[in-house]
């Protein structure tokens, strides 16, 4: 609350004066540059030494491994030089894994960027009880993964669940959902759409919420239609959410693991995970199998280390080709105007 | 209801047409709102279905279990309950192991994110834009790339089944807590500072003493984000907890699948119990987390 009663003239004090050409006072200045740094160093160390703990070092080391041949009985790794990489171009189940992330990628993310945006169109617009309809949509999102995939293996479930009774009330056949090859990722994309919609929606609303109505007003005006109006202004103007929800979406779609396990695990270990006949099992599962189960092993944590870098590489290759697109297709609001009006701000105080 | 009809009621009785007019357009627009509704009430019930239902059946009696009359159970029973801590006599003690990871993880990264977040909203310093790009692409690197090393060293500290290789790592922030709080502190009036600047504090006592009481919204959805994203979480656990006694609740949970696959009452308590306080702090606190949502994806 105190933070409103700011002193709204900004009386001038020592340390925003204007700087003065004198050499001393150069001096006095860069000392004070000089310890504001330091402190600044202090307040940012912890942060930055768990950056170099716990990811520049462990990522270095981390390809270092992918070098070797180590599974955990063994007190020290062996050096196999490029082994585990020739390895990872060999294993038809690297391209299947890989080929489960694309079908979950493609059902997944694009059901979430759609219905999230319906989600957030459907509740956009300030009225009553549209708090009450937005919380029970948020509400899946802070469940655990595990717990929603192990209520949702229950509604796929091919003689009780729900889902196979409703579809079977329209007279049609139901798919065995998680017990088909064909459907067990579609069912996983499914619901952790299911589960997103919430998030997705959240940031849309924000995105909507900032689409200027006097843009709109003056569309319709000019005698554009609800559909030509979402079309050529909103849609456009909110594609850095869209962008920012596509990013991030793939990151996390190329390392999903908790719905699969809680999904799809025949018992209660988690490298049983990722059937039937291994449709479902992913990067991330396969490099936990590598880790942990020896009947599968090429060499434990070596080949376990270059899977994770294979999955570093894709995801800086897909969010890369991103940047790429994005730079096409993503408009950002302002950024225009702005350029200009500080080209233009420029040259005025040059005159003088 | 009485809006309705008193807006009927003038077309009748004065058929002059401004009025007939503005009354059929506030009546076209009653309706749509109607409409609206009795849509978005569908859509957002069969939407929750599950969760009800789920917490439904924890309810029912066995032989009640998929009658599709029941979804307010009658009778109630608690027998499902009884059995899930017949089957798990060590709940209680996996709810404390999660509630010890949640706890420091969430302090840990409170601090260590808030106070680099201070530096990069406040001080001029040489590498500033390189840290944070540097944080910015550590968005980009999967967790699973630094975790190998990571679990040979924990295992060389003889660190596997206690909560430290979990809890260690977040004492030291994370990128999206930094880069929330570097934002919050961005709209910050400066003139706090000069004015305790000007009274001779230094910054940590700056910070401390006149910053982080303003800070209550950011530590609120800052940690409330946290303490829900470490009570949910279960790959990394599963990697460091293997032992039954260091379990949290996400693996006691998982536990359940398979062993006692038919038994939907004890699987549909333990979800409700793992659940249940997940969602009485989302109930309380849902405003913070929707900020913080935002926040953190906007700052991106």
């Amino acid at each position: 609350m105190s933070a409103t009663a700011r002193p709204g003239g900004g009386a001038t004090l020592p340390g925003h004066q204007p700087r003065q050409g004198g050499r001393r006072d150069r001096r006095r200045g860069s000392a004070r540059r000089r310890r504001e740094a330091r402190v600044a160093y202090l307040f940012v160390a912890p942060v930055v030494l768990g950056l170099l703990l716990f990811t520049a070092v462990p990522l270095a080391v981390s390809f270092g491994y992918s070098f070797t041949h180590w599974d955990l009985v063994a007190p020290a790794p062996t050096f196999v030089g490029w082994d585990n990489w020739i390895a990872l171009t060999e294993d038809p189940r690297i391209g299947k894994v890989i080929w489960n992330t694309v079908r979950f990628i493609l059902v997944g993310t694009t059901s979430f960027l759609l219905f999230s945006l319906l989600a957030a169109l459907l509740t956009h617009t300030p009225r009553r009880f549209v708090g009450a309809y937005r919380a029970a949509l948020f509400l899946p999102y802070v469940l655990s993964q595990i717990a929603v995939g192990i209520v949702w293996r229950w509604m796929f479930n091919s003689q009780t669940g729900p889902v196979t009774l409703a579809v079977e009330l329209f007279g049609l056949d139901s798919p065995d959902w998680l017990l088909d090859p064909a459907t067990a990722m579609i069912s996983i994309a499914m619901v952790t759409t299911w589960q997103g919609i919430g998030y997705g929606m959240t940031l849309y609303i924000a995105g909507l919420n900032g689409v200027p109505e006097s843009l709109l007003e003056a569309a319709k005006i000019d005698g554009a239609g609800a559909v030509r109006r979402f079309f050529s202004i909103v849609l456009p103007l909110i594609s850095p959410t869209a962008f920012f929800l596509v990013v991030t979406s793939l990151i996390g779609a190329l390392q999903l693991f908790d719905p699969v396990v809680a999904m799809t695990s025949s018992s209660s270990a988690v490298a049983a995970a990722g059937g039937p006949d291994n449709s479902t099992r992913t990067i991330v599962l396969y490099m936990y199998n590598q880790m942990f189960n020896y009947n599968e092993q090429i060499s434990g944590l070596g080949y376990a280390a270059t899977i994770a870098w294979m999955l570093a590489l894709l995801t800086f290759l897909v969010t890369a080709v991103q940047f790429l697109l994005g730079r096409r297709f993503v408009h950002y609001e302002g950024a225009e105007p702005a350029r200009a009006g500080r080209r233009r701000r420029t040259r005025k105080a040059a005159q003088p | 209801m009485s809006a309705l009809t008193s807006a009927q009621a003038p077309t009748r009785a004065h058929p002059d047409a401004p009025i007939r007019r503005m009354s059929g357009a506030r009546r076209r627009a009653q309706t749509r709102s109607v409409g609206y509704h009795a849509v978005t009430i569908v859509i957002v019930l069969a939407y929750i279905f599950p969760v009800v239902w789920a917490a439904s059946m924890s309810l029912r009696t066995d032989e009640n279990m998929f009658a599709a009359d029941q979804l307010l159970p009658h009778p109630i029973t608690f027998e499902h309950y009884q059995n899930l801590f017949a089957i798990l006599p060590d709940l209680l003690r996996y709810f404390a192991n999660t509630a010890v990871i949640v706890v420091f993880g969430t302090a840990g990264t409170l601090f260590s994110s808030a106070l680099a977040g201070y530096a990069l909203a406040r001080f001029r310093f040489p590498g500033r834009g390189a840290l944070l790009s540097v944080l910015l692409l550590t968005l980009m690197v999967p967790g699973q790339v630094t975790l190998i090393p990571q679990y040979v060293v924990f295992r060389q500290l003889d660190w596997i089944n206690t909560p430290l290789p979990i809890i260690v790592p977040l004492l030291f922030g994370s990128a999206i807590a930094t880069f929330f709080f570097r934002q919050f502190y961005l709209t910050l009036p400066r003139e706090l500072e000069d004015a305790a600047a000007v009274d001779g504090a230094g910054a940590f006592r700056t910070f401390f003493a006149v910053i982080t009481p303003l800070s209550g919204p950011a530590f609120l959805a800052v940690g409330l984000l946290t303490f829900v994203q470490l009570w949910n979480s279960f790959y990394v656990q599963s990697i460091y907890l293997s032992d039954q006694d260091s379990w949290v609740v996400t693996q006691a949970l998982q536990s359940l699948v398979g062993r006692y696959n038919s038994q939907y009452g004890e699987i549909m308590a333990g979800v409700t119990l793992v659940s249940f306080p997940i969602i009485v702090i989302y109930l309380i606190f849902q405003r913070w987390i929707i900020r913080g949502i935002v926040t953190s994806g906007l700052a991106n």
